[in-house]
């Protein structure tokens, strides 16, 4: 908690601080527990608000079969798949980068971290391709719409929830690569030991709930439709 | 204190530093047992199901589900009590899919109700020049009377449909010449279509857009012992712009909600609604008059 | 003073000095005060946009603003009120200062979340009141399409403001429910947790499971705005009962984010001032639970005239009849506490009594609303404002003021004028009833609701409800003019005025940084034992 009297540059990476934590908790054992299931609540929040998505997807689809249907067939599944084993195996990095940290081993930890992130950047380029490709045949969301290939009615709407769903994921990529390379300084400034390794292992959370998300995502869209 | 330790939920921490950490083979394992189901996921949606493919699909997906949740994210070493936490937020998204659906699937409405009464797709017209009868414009007539008409006037259109014998008068017989109200011709019938006939079991069916109401009007008439033609002249004060082929949109579909939607969102989107009540001291006098004029004119 | 202030020595709000350090503080007690102070400047603000609409409507014919500027005070007075006032009123600022010291804490679990969630609700707030300089919104607080998608670009801003401040409510609640379940002191078992710390928890249950939905909902609501994406829009094949359905998921559990915080508060205020223990303590704090559970399944009580199918309208107005039982449990445990105890009519106690009067109209009109017959009638009238101001106002403000007064004490270190405070009571209850009461009758009458301008029939109700709103002013300046001045020149309370047993009253008036000293409290005992206990 308190590491502003650390003097800059004595710890690093391979000779961790001792931590100290916070005033109102009676042992760092209890902090971490605190600090997880706050986490898990969280992720709870993050659950129902990306889910209300799902459900007005869901609920559409069940009224306009056969629009989305039909649109969903515009959606590459190879691409989707891709983007579905580059998230699975960032995940699996993720994990190792956390159990690295947990035995204390920071130089591993920090290896599997910029390997997370750089699957991450993968995603996302794949997303960036997917997504340039569409406005260039004139695939936008709803009102924006202006595809030639496919005018079936109510069939803007499925891309509609395409871009939301997707986009809204994709932002969730980007915010948790940002807290990656944040947990990555802070094991080179020496924050991170065995002892205490709390960031990383929420970060680790936040990671696999991303690839959980997607998990249903790419089923929902790219081969059920 | 024991007792405190108990209510903090330390239970699974208790035993001094013993974090969980996942050996590096169960991660292999998992990551492998994740790629594998993706594979299955994507070959399964080649393979024509049904509806189970969605089932089975949201399966293999909750397995993924079960396996990242449980492994990666630790879950089944954890306390319980996060477990608990997580999934209950599908419970609760489990409710507001379950009492959304009975509504959002169940409105009654023109994406239950049939194609016949879905909203025309603006521009796209199934028959050219509907006022002119042909025999495909009659015999789709005949398909809408078939599902919207024959309760009452019966499948021969004779006025003795299964709801007849309750409705005072009865319901017309379409082929005989006598007593018609508003006349034989397709003209006069599209207009007893869309506006009903007050103070008989007729009702409006303005909600059947006017093209299908066009072969339907057809369609009645030919069910009499002459079929009357319309003129020109008729055909202009039904509305019809007869230079064109197709009727365009001369009327306001009136369908319930999703019409009056319709409505409400063209007229806002004029900017009609705003700024249009100024108040001003000098046009206080024969307010009453003005307030009791706005509440039965929208545009006041 | 200074007397006082050395008796005392170090407390929390000498600890520091200087505006810096309110600003930087992790500590619980100065969060909460801030979010009080927050919370009191949107209630004026709010208060002062109802004052010129119940003016506007005194006289028919006699129109005060015109009617645009009409359209954004009733959705400011009902955004700002909703979201900047009601919903963090108790939690986020008595419940700030309070549910660490009630659970022998030092603080709440992660203090400088705390903070954090503080700034955002700022930011939210900054964010709405922004909007009322470029163009405003004149929605209404709901927010409906496609109205709202089509209106103009101020409602953006708006929304985006009630997006943001939701993550404050959020992050509240997440930070109570840790600090329950990790922090409780030494002996402070689950059947011994003070009823308010039951409540905060439901309340945080809500907020936590039902915020999230109305944050994507205002999302989607923004992307409408701006990439057209058309799920709530009729025009694109969208559908805008579905927008209600999104954003009543969450605004009627928030209803009860609003009054659970209010129930818990005279659940605590309402045994010590009848030197009684509580009367059915476990049906109480169950009853909190019930209600935030049944919470998630009644929002389409809303929608029972948007065009909603017959079979939804049906399922919830059975669904909705649920809420009365465990709002019915507490309302007799209240009554069955109070019975046959020596009641002391201090200003908390006078303002809990307040409560059960007013919420109990309120709620039982709620059943009126509820059976879907009726409600036809009655929807979009002023039997509806009348009905959930009943609620609000007199539910969760009743509950708010009522505890401001009771922790005056403990906050300041000094004790307010109870004769002031008493007027202040007498002078709201009557304002309220005469604002509100009248409302009723015009609404069965068939005066609707959000219009500009009413009919000359209504000139009596809409006179008596503008001359009511006045008195509440009065009384809710007197209100404020009481706690500033008693704040500055109070007279010293003690560290237990109200002789009450739950644990914040086991510390120094006003309370240490860290609360309690260098000693962790241990509990022995459940904090009702009245009888007999001369503490």
């Amino acid at each position: 908690m308190s590491h502003a009297s650390v003097p800059a540059g004595k710890y690093n990476a391979d000779n961790p601080a001792p931590h100290h934590f916070g005033h109102h908790f009676e042992s760092a054992e209890h902090e971490f527990s605190s600090a997880k299931q706050g986490m898990w609540l969280f992720m709870v929040t993050e659950v129902l608000m990306i889910g209300a998505i799902f459900v007005g997807y869901l609920l559409f689809r069940l009224r306009f079969p056969e629009a989305f249907h039909e649109a969903h067939k515009e959606l590459n599944v190879k691409l989707g798949a891709l983007n579905t084993v580059i998230l699975i195996i960032s995940s699996a990095t993720m994990v190792l980068g956390v159990t690295a940290a947990q035995r204390g081993n920071n130089r591993r930890s920090i290896g599997m971290l910029i390997t997370t992130i750089f699957l991450g950047g993968c995603f996302c380029l794949v997303k960036y391709f997917e997504y340039t490709h569409k406005f260039h045949e004139g695939i936008f969301p709803g009102g924006l719409y202006h595809f030639e290939g496919l005018t079936v009615p109510h069939a803007p709407l499925f891309f509609s929830f395409y871009f939301v769903m997707t986009g809204i994921h994709a932002f969730h990529v980007v915010v948790g690569m940002c807290l990656i390379t944040w947990i990555i300084t802070r094991i080179k400034r020496g924050q991170i030991s065995k002892e205490f390794f709390t960031p990383v292992e929420l970060v680790g959370f936040y990671w696999h709930f991303v690839d959980l998300v997607w998990i249903f995502l790419f089923p929902l869209l790219y081969l059920l439709g | 204190m024991s007792n405190s330790h108990d209510n903090h939920g330390h239970g699974s921490h208790g035993e001094g530093h013993g974090h969980y950490i996942i050996p590096d083979a169960t991660i292999y394992k998992t990551l492998g047992a994740l790629l594998v189901l993706t594979g299955i996921t994507v070959g399964l949606s080649f393979v024509h199901l049904g509806t189970w493919n969605f089932v089975v699909g949201m399966l293999v997906a909750a397995m993924k589900a079960y396996l990242v949740a449980s492994i990666f994210m630790n879950l089944s070493h954890d306390d319980k009590s996060n477990s608990v936490i997580f999934v209950s937020g599908f419970f609760f998204l489990a409710i507001f899919i379950g009492l959304t659906a009975p509504d959002f699937l169940f409105r009654g409405d023109i994406f239950t109700e049939g194609k016949q009464i879905m909203l025309p797709v603006k521009g796209v017209s199934q028959f050219k020049r509907p006022w002119e009868p042909t025999p495909e414009i009659v015999a789709h007539g005949k398909a809408i009377f078939m599902q919207q008409c024959v309760s009452c006037h019966g499948p021969e259109g004779k006025g003795d449909g299964p709801a007849a014998a309750a409705l005072v008068p009865h319901p017309r017989n379409f082929t005989s010449a006598d007593g018609w109200g508003n006349g034989r011709k397709p003209s006069q019938i599209f207009k007893t279509l869309k506006e009903g006939r007050p103070g008989t079991g007729m009702a409006s069916f303005a909600t059947i857009p006017a093209e299908d109401r066009w072969t339907l009007a057809h369609y009645v008439a030919s069910l009499g012992p002459n079929v009357l033609k319309d003129t020109p002249e008729d055909l202009k004060a039904a509305g019809v712009d007869t230079s064109k082929d197709t009727l365009g949109d001369t009327e306001a579909p009136s369908i319930p909600i999703t019409a009056a939607m319709k409505i409400l969102d063209a007229e806002t989107a004029k900017d009609g609604l705003k700024g249009n009540i100024k108040p001003g001291h000098d046009d206080l006098e024969g307010y009453g008059e003005r307030v009791e004029a706005r509440t039965f004119n929208p545009n006041l | 003073m200074a007397h006082t202030a050395e008796a005392h020595g170090d407390n929390y709000l000498n600890h520091e000095k200087g505006l810096w350090s309110w600003m930087t503080t992790v500590d619980h007690k100065r969060i909460g005060l801030m979010y009080l102070a927050s919370v009191c400047f949107f209630f004026f603000l709010g208060g002062i946009f109802a004052l010129i609409i119940r003016l506007n409507l005194m006289h028919s014919g006699h129109p005060v603003v015109d009617a645009n500027t009409y359209n954004k005070l009733m959705t400011y007075h009902g955004a700002i009120m909703v979201f900047l006032v009601i919903i963090p009123a108790i939690p986020a600022s008595i419940g700030n200062f309070v549910l660490p010291m009630m659970l022998g804490a030092k603080d709440v679990a992660f203090p400088k979340l705390n903070l954090a969630s503080y700034y955002i609700y700022l930011a939210g707030a900054t964010f709405a009141c922004l909007a009322l300089f470029l163009g405003g919104a004149d929605t209404g607080w709901t927010f409906y399409t496609p109205y709202s998608i089509r209106t103009g670009g101020g409602v953006i801003l708006v929304i985006f403001g009630a997006f943001v401040a939701g993550f404050s409510s959020i992050l509240t609640g997440l930070n109570f429910i840790v600090t329950i379940q990790k922090l409780r002191a030494p002996g402070l078992t689950w059947n011994r947790l003070p009823l308010l710390l039951w409540a905060l928890y439901a309340t945080s249950i809500i907020q936590v499971l039902a915020t999230p939905v109305l944050a994507i909902t205002l999302v989607l609501l923004i992307f409408e705005h701006v990439f057209k994406v058309g799920i709530f829009d009729p025009a694109l094949g969208g559908d805008p009962v579905l927008f209600q359905h999104f954003f009543w998921f969450y605004s009627h559990p928030a209803v009860y984010i609003m009054i659970l915080p209010a129930m818990g508060v005279i659940s605590e205020i309402i045994p010590v001032f009848s030197r009684k223990p509580i009367f059915g303590y476990r049906a109480i704090a169950l009853a909190s639970f019930g209600i935030a559970l049944v919470a998630f399944i009644v929002w389409g009580h809303h929608l029972f005239v948007s065009g909603q199918s017959e079979l939804a309208n049906f399922v919830f107005s059975l669904l909705t009849m649920f809420v009365a039982i465990p709002t019915g449990v507490k309302v007799f445990s209240w009554v069955g506490t109070m019975y046959k105890g020596s009641i002391r009519f201090n200003a908390p106690m006078l303002y809990a009594l307040g409560f059960i009067e007013l919420f109990t109209i309120g709620g039982l009109t709620g059943v009126f609303l509820a059976t879907l017959a009726i409600d036809v009638h009655l929807t979009d009238t002023y039997f509806v404002i009348a009905h959930f101001h009943y609620v609000m106002v007199g539910g969760t403000i009743m509950g708010f003021v009522g505890g401001m007064h009771y922790w005056f004490p403990k906050v300041t270190g000094k004790l307010y004028n109870e004769t002031v405070a008493m007027w202040a009571f007498i002078s709201i209850i009557i304002g309220f009833n005469l604002t509100f009461f009248p409302q009723f009758i015009a609404g069965t009458e068939g005066m609707p609701r959000r219009y500009w301008s009413q009919l000359p029939e209504f000139d009596l109700w809409n006179t008596l409800s503008t001359v009511g709103s006045w008195f509440l002013l009065l009384g809710f300046l007197m209100v404020a003019w009481n706690m500033i001045k008693s704040a500055k020149s109070g007279p010293a309370a003690g560290d237990n005025p109200w002789r009450a047993l739950t644990l914040e009253w086991q510390s120094k008036s006003p309370p240490p940084h860290d609360n309690f000293g260098p000693t962790t409290p241990t509990v022995t005992h459940w904090p009702y034992e009245y009888k007999g206990a001369n503490v």
